[in-house]
């Protein structure tokens, strides 16, 4: 296992009475994808605009780089990349004066950045249109042109701070193909997004955040393990659920059961067993059942498993 | 459709009103303009206010002197002011007060004044001059009623001094065998006498001979331009802060700070970077402004090309610093726009770009010296007008660059970053 090359310790930072992150801790490995996963207004912008050297923290301990972020910022700024969820570029300029801007501002010169500009506009697609002004791009484009502008120093640490918000579906594919390319090079990215299914096609690990605190944090498989094969909520009359309770659980695919907002929620081993399981259990009781959710084992039923919240809500 | 333009109309009255910071400076803004140019103007509207006020140096050895000055006090347009801080005036106190830029005129009757207006008629005309020293940035407009109402006082004085004394003088002549031609001129005279008032035929006894204080090189009065592209030039370049402060905040908005921030460089680093390109954009006008009206106009830009480049450099450095602190300001850009409207137009008039500082109230000229406009304003017109050079400009340098100076500091001081 290589080193961490961030750790976070107990990270606190608040804006007047309201806690935005509230005891973070985690630690991210050399090389790897970490996510972080939550709704809006979870504290992962925060969290990644502290370790971005953005934020000044509250509390708690960051090491980046193996230097300390309350005193050594100066020299945690050359190994990090920063993608804002803006899109932070100069729409008259075009995307070739973009690039040539924030690489002098890292210190490139001469025939090392033009090198570096036509490297990253060839990564990103967009050699064709790098004389082009960028208020001509599209959303796609210019998301990519983006997070160009922050490899362009070659940094050892990426943040990408929803990338994807606002892009179609191709872009966002090629914006994937690059980040796992990235990956491939050894860069150790972290990623904030509210979209499961980019957590679970890009993070090594994922930590699932609500309310400024981790509420889980493993692999996309572990979490998605922590419910099991799925959960089913059942709905049924209130007055039936005491004489239900007790079969269900027993019931051979179904590793727990509680009654949860007027519903039971099943936790099951594998869910379409258990789901027949507990229809044959009901019509054998003569218990009517009144609605039926089947929440598959993704990400996305992780959180509302855990929060009681959907990710988009 | 009726409801539809309630909605929109009730939308965006919700949204401005939402913004309490631009909303106060849109009701502020012309209220501090009414307010200043009021004042400022309060001179011409008002009888008896915002007099002109004259120094008087009388070195009269006669009471000729006094009678015109105590006339000219008693006429509501003019205040004239004899003494200064108890001690009566002389004229190198009067001349100083003008270089300090406290007064602008001042009237020097010379010791032989009464003694002119006195002499007998018959022998050789004894002939002076009341000196009239005028600061040369000061306005025909003002500086002519003075000389015109004293030309008319002393012709009034050497009426009844001389003219009594002369029409005697002219009818002891005057014997009833006089041939007709000879009691032709004789009447020619007396007209004169009467009605041009001087007595000295084509050239008059007493003459007023405009004059700068000493120092200033002035080869010829100023002209429009000299007096008016100082002001409009000062007040254009200050609208930078619009720019800048609209620059600062778009980037804030776009994320471009953001990413900025993330780099390997200081918050000092990046706002000299972003200020720069202003300052230069400031001294280009600065160069266009008072090269054009050179090229085009025939604008004399004075004698000293270095201290051009020292008031502009430090001029330019004044209005930067105060986008800065705008930008530190505003939180978003409307509040921009009434801010820099409030402050641009208040400093502005308040500095004597619209209106000259020396016909506001003494009080309300002491406040203008609070805006970098009056510091700009004053040390264009030494150079431009008075025909100083680098080292008599070098204090207001030294006030704008203080200006500057403060602008920046409470700017980067009170910047929101993020």
């Amino acid at each position: 296992m290589p080193n961490p090359v961030i750790e976070v310790e107990k990270l606190v930072k608040k804006y007047g009475e309201r806690v935005a992150v509230n005891e973070v801790s985690f630690s991210v490995q050399e090389g790897e994808i970490f996510g972080l996963l939550g709704p809006n207004g979870a504290g992962k912008t925060t969290t990644i605009s502290i370790l971005a050297t953005l934020l000044p923290p509250d509390g708690g301990k960051v090491i980046i780089g193996g230097y300390d972020l309350a005193r050594e910022a100066n020299k945690i700024k050359p190994l990090i990349g920063f993608v804002p969820q803006e899109l932070a570029l100069y729409p008259t300029l075009s995307a070739w004066d973009n690039l040539a801007f924030f690489g002098r501002i890292y210190g490139l010169r001469g025939n090392v950045l033009k090198e570096r500009i036509a490297t990253a506009l060839d990564m990103v697609g967009l050699r064709e249109r790098a004389g082009d002004a960028v208020r001509t791009f599209s959303g796609g484009m210019k998301r990519r042109l983006n997070i160009a502008a922050s490899l362009l120093h070659r940094p050892r640490i990426l943040f990408l701070d929803e990338p994807t918000v606002g892009v179609d579906p191709q872009s966002r594919n090629f914006i994937f193909e690059h980040i796992e390319r990235l990956k491939a090079e050894g860069m150790t990215i972290i990623y904030t997004t509210h979209y499961m299914e980019e957590a679970e096609r890009l993070c090594d690990r994922v930590a699932i955040m609500d309310e400024g605190r981790i509420l889980a944090l493993d692999t996309p498989k572990g979490l998605i393990g922590l419910l099991g094969g799925g959960v089913i909520y059942v709905g049924i009359a209130t007055e039936a659920i005491e004489m239900l309770l007790p079969a269900v659980r027993s019931l051979p695919h179904v590793r727990s059961a509680s009654y949860q907002g007027g519903r039971l929620k099943v936790e099951t081993s594998t869910a379409r067993p258990a789901l027949l399981e507990l229809i044959e259990l009901c019509n054998a009781r003569d218990v009517p059942i009144l609605s039926l959710e089947v929440l598959e084992p993704n990400l996305e039923s992780v959180f509302l498993h855990l929060t009681g919240k959907r990710l988009r809500d | 459709m009726l409801n539809q333009i309630l909605a929109l109309a009730w939308k965006d009255l919700k949204i401005f009103f939402k913004d309490p910071g631009a909303v106060a400076l849109i009701f502020l803004q012309p209220f501090m303009f009414i307010v200043v140019m009021s004042y400022a103007l309060s001179g011409l509207f008002e009888p008896g206010k915002g007099q002109i006020q004259l120094l008087a140096v009388n070195q009269d050895r006669g009471t000729q002197a006094a009678a015109i000055i105590r006339q000219l006090d008693e006429m509501d347009a003019f205040q004239v002011e004899t003494t200064w801080e108890g001690q009566p005036l002389t004229r190198e106190m009067a001349e100083n007060l003008i270089v300090k830029g406290k007064r602008n005129m001042a009237l020097v009757f010379p010791p032989d004044f009464s003694e002119v207006l006195e002499q007998a008629p018959g022998a050789t005309l004894r002939r002076t001059k009341v000196l009239v020293i005028v600061d040369p940035a000061t306005s025909s407009q003002f500086v002519e009623p003075v000389l015109g109402t004293l030309q008319g006082l002393i012709e009034r004085s050497i009426y009844t001094a001389m003219a009594p004394k002369g029409l005697d003088y002219l009818f002891e002549k005057l014997a009833p065998q006089t041939p007709v031609e000879q009691r032709e001129a004789f009447k020619t005279q007396a007209q004169e006498a009467i009605s041009g008032g001087l007595l000295g035929g084509k050239e008059p006894v007493v003459t007023l001979e405009r004059t700068v204080p000493p120092g200033m090189r002035v080869e010829k009065y100023p002209n429009s331009f000299q007096q008016n592209v100082p002001g409009y030039t000062i007040y254009g370049i200050f609208w930078i802060v619009s720019l800048l402060a609209g620059s600062v905040l778009q980037e804030k908005r776009e994320g471009t700070f953001r990413r900025l921030l993330v780099a390997p460089m200081s918050r000092g680093v990046m706002l000299a970077g972003k200020l720069l390109p202003y300052y230069i954009i400031n001294l280009i006008q600065l160069a266009i402004m008072l090269g054009a009206s050179s090229l085009l106009f025939r604008m004399s830009l004075g004698h000293s090309l270095a201290g051009l480049v020292a008031v502009s450099l430090a001029a330019a450095a004044a209005a930067t610093g105060l986008g800065v602190l705008v930008a530190a300001l505003a939180r978003t850009e409307a509040q921009v726009g009434g801010l820099t409207v409030l402050l641009l137009l208040t400093m502005s008039a308040l500095g004597g770009c619209f209106v000259p500082r020396f016909i506001m109230p003494n009080w309300l000229r002491t406040i203008g010296l609070i805006t970098p406009h009056a510091w700009a304003l004053e040390a264009y017109q030494d150079l431009l007008v008075r025909g100083y050079g680098l080292w008599e400009v070098l204090p207001k340098v030294g006030a704008l660059t203080a200006f500057a100076t403060a602008f920046f500091s409470i700017g980067v001081w009170r910047f929101r970053f993020e």
